[in-house]
């Protein structure tokens, strides 16, 4: 738990970035001005407090504090395809392995082909909540439980998976649920019963499963080329949501519904459905549709590799280009993260909408920007990337935008931070000022 | 300049003299032979101010592009991404919803790989340097082709094809930067549905494989293209017309034969603007294949004013059509369209003719075929098919190929050999030119600016890495197929509009 001094400091750093960049000429530009001590243009903070307190209550949490994780801290290789974390545990699932990292002792410990793992390509992890089971989608190697030490394997031959080829893997219930190329499978782990899911007997155009999640009696499947299903756990029945405009190569209205027929993640929280393509994102509430694109939000790419919901606001997308956080849904308030490792330093831009409102140099965030999956742990994220695992640390994280009574203590906070600041004549970049933080604790 | 770098230069040299000594040498196999053979401007032109030929700059062209990508795993290359105009080369009267702006437009830029992938070293040592292929190439069961499989006479030419331009390669010296002989890893993706991503895994992650070719039904396809992506291989398809293949913004996947929209294209600007037909119906076959196939037939009838009277859909290998034959004839039709295999096509035709209908027939590429003749008989006079190049050029490239995979196998080498043969050279070439680097193979792929002059003709690109290379028709005159070009015809089509679409404004600005 994050101390609340800790907290407030790193609220002043960033609400002291904040006074810094609302200068006329950050304001009067579409694109704000770097943070950074040089641009300085010393003006009064009392001044300033009211339009800070504007421009604070517009802002989202920006995550500062970032680790990583790489084959050099023992992960069995670094193109990380799924990550789980299940209690002390972060599962990983790698290109050539599983790993868990154990949060508390920070001890990585694997597993390849030859410790009995069925196949080197992990590509989906679940956990059971039930049994603690871990559920292992296999990319071209069918389905495994890995529990008491042991690997069981499930695949074409033996079992009534459709596909050894599994892209993703969700826990309903006593059910497990299948993603594959060639439909989706469901497995009681009570009774031992298969169910096949394919054209035959679902509303799937193609049968091509990319992405499954679960959660409120719903199990959503996002299908390459058929959208997104619903399957209504309780009535045993299919919705489908497909592009109305039954075109692959336009999307002839945004928000019409789904953004494109080729989907790769789905993730439902709180009701609400949040969907990923390699042609943007979308967002469905159950009786509308929004969609994202990079041209016109903080998504960094339309190709999105994954999506995870961590509320009806909040989204996060794993894209080609980066991560894209829509912070919060209501204001079109967007952190896109990105990580210069040759500098050693990344970047979070704050957007509304595709307006940048602020940028933050900050440490090295992500491993690489190619981002493949992320998983949620609280106030904290782990992030899948091609080059590593990102872990970004959620210490004073708060969810959507900043209430007042946070933005007067903050001000406050700033104030007194800048003033000590130029003071030393020292700068307000992020990497320094969170070092600084980090050393302090 | 890097090792790579000059390897290539010395690989480009040497093959000057290579590239006479064989009998077969595709011209973009050897860099100088192709630029002598396939500038179609003159090979000494001078290509820019400084006065160099076209030989030179698309070398020095290679020579940056070579340079650019060799960066290290956080770094992404500033490469030149190509942008069409329109996408697919489509009319403005065949466009979808064209009295609208669509609120986004996809395909029209090129996509980046921006993973890690570049830094990945050679390895130090391979015996030999494999390259995958996936066809179907057996016969069995395939829920994703509708039955009892049907396409193994498809694949084995393809693999042929594929076959001649290994040995072919391997006689020019095999992987010439290190002396080690190309082999092909065959796997066969004509069983249960979803048997060719298990095998391109096996092949991505077992067999180490750098690059893959194949696949011609649409199912395995797009199955084989999300493996592709996720292991980060080159694929090289070169059988498989489905449009979608390619509408799915994957970097790391190439066509080099025209699609099912590109022939539709042709096929409906023939039937309405030359023919004048007002009153079409369509019979396909009941899988991917026909009911993809059918699409830009369907859309483009609607969209030029006459929609499709009726489509009716048979079961592959069905004995029987007659309901759906009954039903074309009630409709009235003027003209029938058919999109399947071309044994059943041809039982159609022969079916129609019995029953008295003696309406015009036009098909799909699958049916310009000798199996097709050999079934319809007299029958097949005057069918027309959609065809995805001029076997009847005269190239002699392919004049070459032809005689030697005759020799090698005794019979004609079809569409798929011959589009094979140039899929796997285009590989060939790539992986000569970056080594042994998937994401490198993928990028002299994507980005080299001149377009593959093949045994087919020549293989321009688009944006999202398509075959945008002419199309032809082929007509069934005295028991033999002619090939005709829309010129050749005069064949009117609608407007392309020369207009900038990727910077242009849409509903979205």
């Amino acid at each position: 738990m994050a101390s609340s001094a800790y907290c407030r400091r790193l609220e002043a750093v960033l609400f002291a970035g904040l006074l810094l960049a609302a200068t006329p000429a950050a304001r009067g530009s579409e694109k704000s001005e770097k943070v950074a001590a040089g641009d300085s243009p010393a003006q009064s903070v009392p001044d300033k407090q009211k339009q800070i307190a504007t421009e604070a209550s517009n802002m989202p949490f920006v995550y500062t504090k970032w680790e990583q994780f790489t084959t050099k801290d023992g992960l069995p290789n670094d193109h990380i395809f799924a990550v789980k974390v299940f209690g002390d545990y972060v599962w990983v699932g790698t290109e050539d392995g599983l790993a868990r990292l154990n949060k508390k002792t920070r001890e990585i410990k694997c597993w390849r082909e030859e410790d009995g793992l069925p196949w080197r390509v992990v590509g989906a992890i679940d956990v059971h909540p039930k049994t603690d089971e871990v559920w292992l989608g296999l990319f071209g190697g069918g389905l495994a439980r890995f529990s008491g030490g042991r690997f069981d394997h499930w695949h074409q031959l033996n079992s009534g998976l459709v596909n050894d080829v599994v892209y993703g893997v969700a826990i309903e219930h006593d059910n497990v649920w299948a993603a594959t190329t060639a439909g989706a499978s469901r497995y009681n782990t009570v009774t031992g019963e298969w169910s096949i899911f394919t054209e035959k007997n679902a509303p799937m155009e193609e049968i091509w499963n990319y992405g499954v999640c679960y959660a409120d009696g719903l199990v959503y499947l996002g299908v390459w080329g058929s959208g997104v299903l619903e399957y209504n756990v309780e009535r045993g029945t299919w919705k489908d949501y497909l592009d109305p405009d039954g075109e692959m190569e336009i999307d002839l209205y945004r928000d019409d519904g789904i953004m494109h027929v080729i989907t790769t993640g789905v993730s439902y929280v709180d009701q609400t459905l949040w969907a990923a393509s390699y042609f943007g994102v979308g967002r469905y509430d159950g009786r509308h549709w929004r969609c994202f694109f990079a041209h016109e939000s903080g998504l960094p790419s339309d190709f999105t590799n994954a999506v995870k919901g961590r509320s009806a606001h909040e989204a996060w997308f794993a894209t080609d280009k980066g991560l894209g956080v829509l912070a919060d849904f209501g204001t079109d308030t967007w952190v896109t993260y990105t990580s210069d490792h040759d500098a050693h330093k990344g970047k979070a831009v704050v957007q509304r909408g595709e307006k940048i409102i602020a940028e933050f140099e900050t440490m090295l965030n992500l491993p690489h920007n190619y981002v493949l999956w992320v998983e949620f742990d609280g106030d904290d994220a782990w992030i899948g990337t091609s080059k590593g695992l990102g872990h970004a640390i959620g210490e004073c994280y708060f969810p959507r935008l900043r209430n007042e009574k946070q933005i007067a203590q903050a001000i406050r906070d700033a104030i007194i931070f800048r003033d000590a600041t130029l003071h030393r004549d020292a700068t307000v970049r992020e990497p320094v000022a969170n070092a600084e933080m980090q050393n302090s604790e | 300049m890097n090792t790579r770098l000059r390897t290539t230069c010395l690989i480009l040299s040497l093959g000057t003299c290579l590239a006479w000594a064989l009998t077969i040498v595709p011209a973009w196999a050897e860099e100088p032979a192709e630029q002598d053979q396939t500038t179609t401007n003159g090979s000494t032109i001078a290509a820019d101010d400084e006065g160099l030929t076209t030989d030179e700059a698309d070398r020095a062209d290679i020579e940056r592009l070579l340079e650019a990508i060799d960066v290290g795993p956080y770094q992404v290359p500033e490469l030149t991404l190509k942008k069409d105009h329109n996408y697919a080369q489509s009319a403005v009267d065949v466009e979808p919803f064209r009295h609208v702006t669509p609120y986004k437009e996809h395909f029209l830029e090129q996509l980046e790989y921006t993973g890690p992938g570049r830094s990945i070293p050679e390895p130090d040592h391979v015996d030999t340097v494999k390259i995958g292929f996936i066809g179907p190439i057996m016969g069995t069961v395939s829920v994703a082709t509708g039955g009892k499989s049907h396409e193994e006479s498809l694949g084995i030419p393809m693999l042929r094809g594929a076959q001649l331009a290994i040995e072919d390669a391997n006689e020019r010296g095999g992987y010439t930067d290190r002396d080690i002989p190309f082999e092909l890893v065959v796997s066969n993706d004509n069983g249960l549905w979803g048997a060719s991503g298990n095998e391109i895994v096996k092949m991505a992650y077992r067999d180490r494989v750098w690059a893959i070719l194949g696949t011609i039904d649409g199912a395995n396809s797009h199955i084989a293209i999300r493996v592709a992506l996720k292991a980060e291989i080159p694929m090289m398809n070169t059988g498989d017309t489905d449009p979608t293949f390619i509408e799915t913004n994957i970097q790391w996947v190439f066509r080099c034969i025209g699609d099912d929209r590109q022939m539709g294209y042709l096929l409906v600007d023939y039937l309405y603007r030359k023919r004048g037909f007002t009153r079409v119906g369509i019979m396909r076959a009941s899988n991917r294949y026909g009911r993809f196939g059918v699409r830009e037939i369907r859309d483009g009838s609607r969209r030029l004013g006459h929609p499709i009277i009726l489509e009716m859909a048979y079961q592959v290998g069905a004995e029987d059509y007659s309901l759906q034959l009954q039903r074309l004839r009630d409709s009235n039709v003027e003209a029938v369209v058919h999109w399947g295999d071309a044994e059943d096509g041809a039982h159609i035709l022969n079916q129609m003719r019995a029953m008295g209908m003696d309406q015009p027939y036009f098909a799909c590429d699958r049916c310009a075929s000798d199996e097709f003749i050999e079934i319809a008989g007299t029958n097949a006079e005057g069918v027309i098919c959609g065809y995805p190049w001029n076997p009847q050029s005269g190239d002699a490239d392919f004049e070459a190929f032809r005689a030697t995979y005759e020799q090698r196998y005794g019979i004609e080498p079809t569409t798929y050999a011959a589009h094979a043969y140039d899929g796997m050279n285009m590989l060939i070439w790539a992986i000569q030119t970056a080594g042994l680097n998937r994401a490198k193979i993928r990028d002299v792929l994507a980005h080299r600016e001149k377009p593959f002059k093949g045994v087919t003709g020549e293989i321009p690109l688009s944006a999202c890495l398509d075959d945008l290379g002419e199309v032809f028709l082929a007509r069934c005159e005295g028991g033999e197929w002619k090939y005709y070009s829309r010129e050749d015809w005069d064949i009117p089509q609608g407007t392309i509009a020369p207009r900038d679409r990727v910077s242009r404004k849409t509903a979205s600005d």
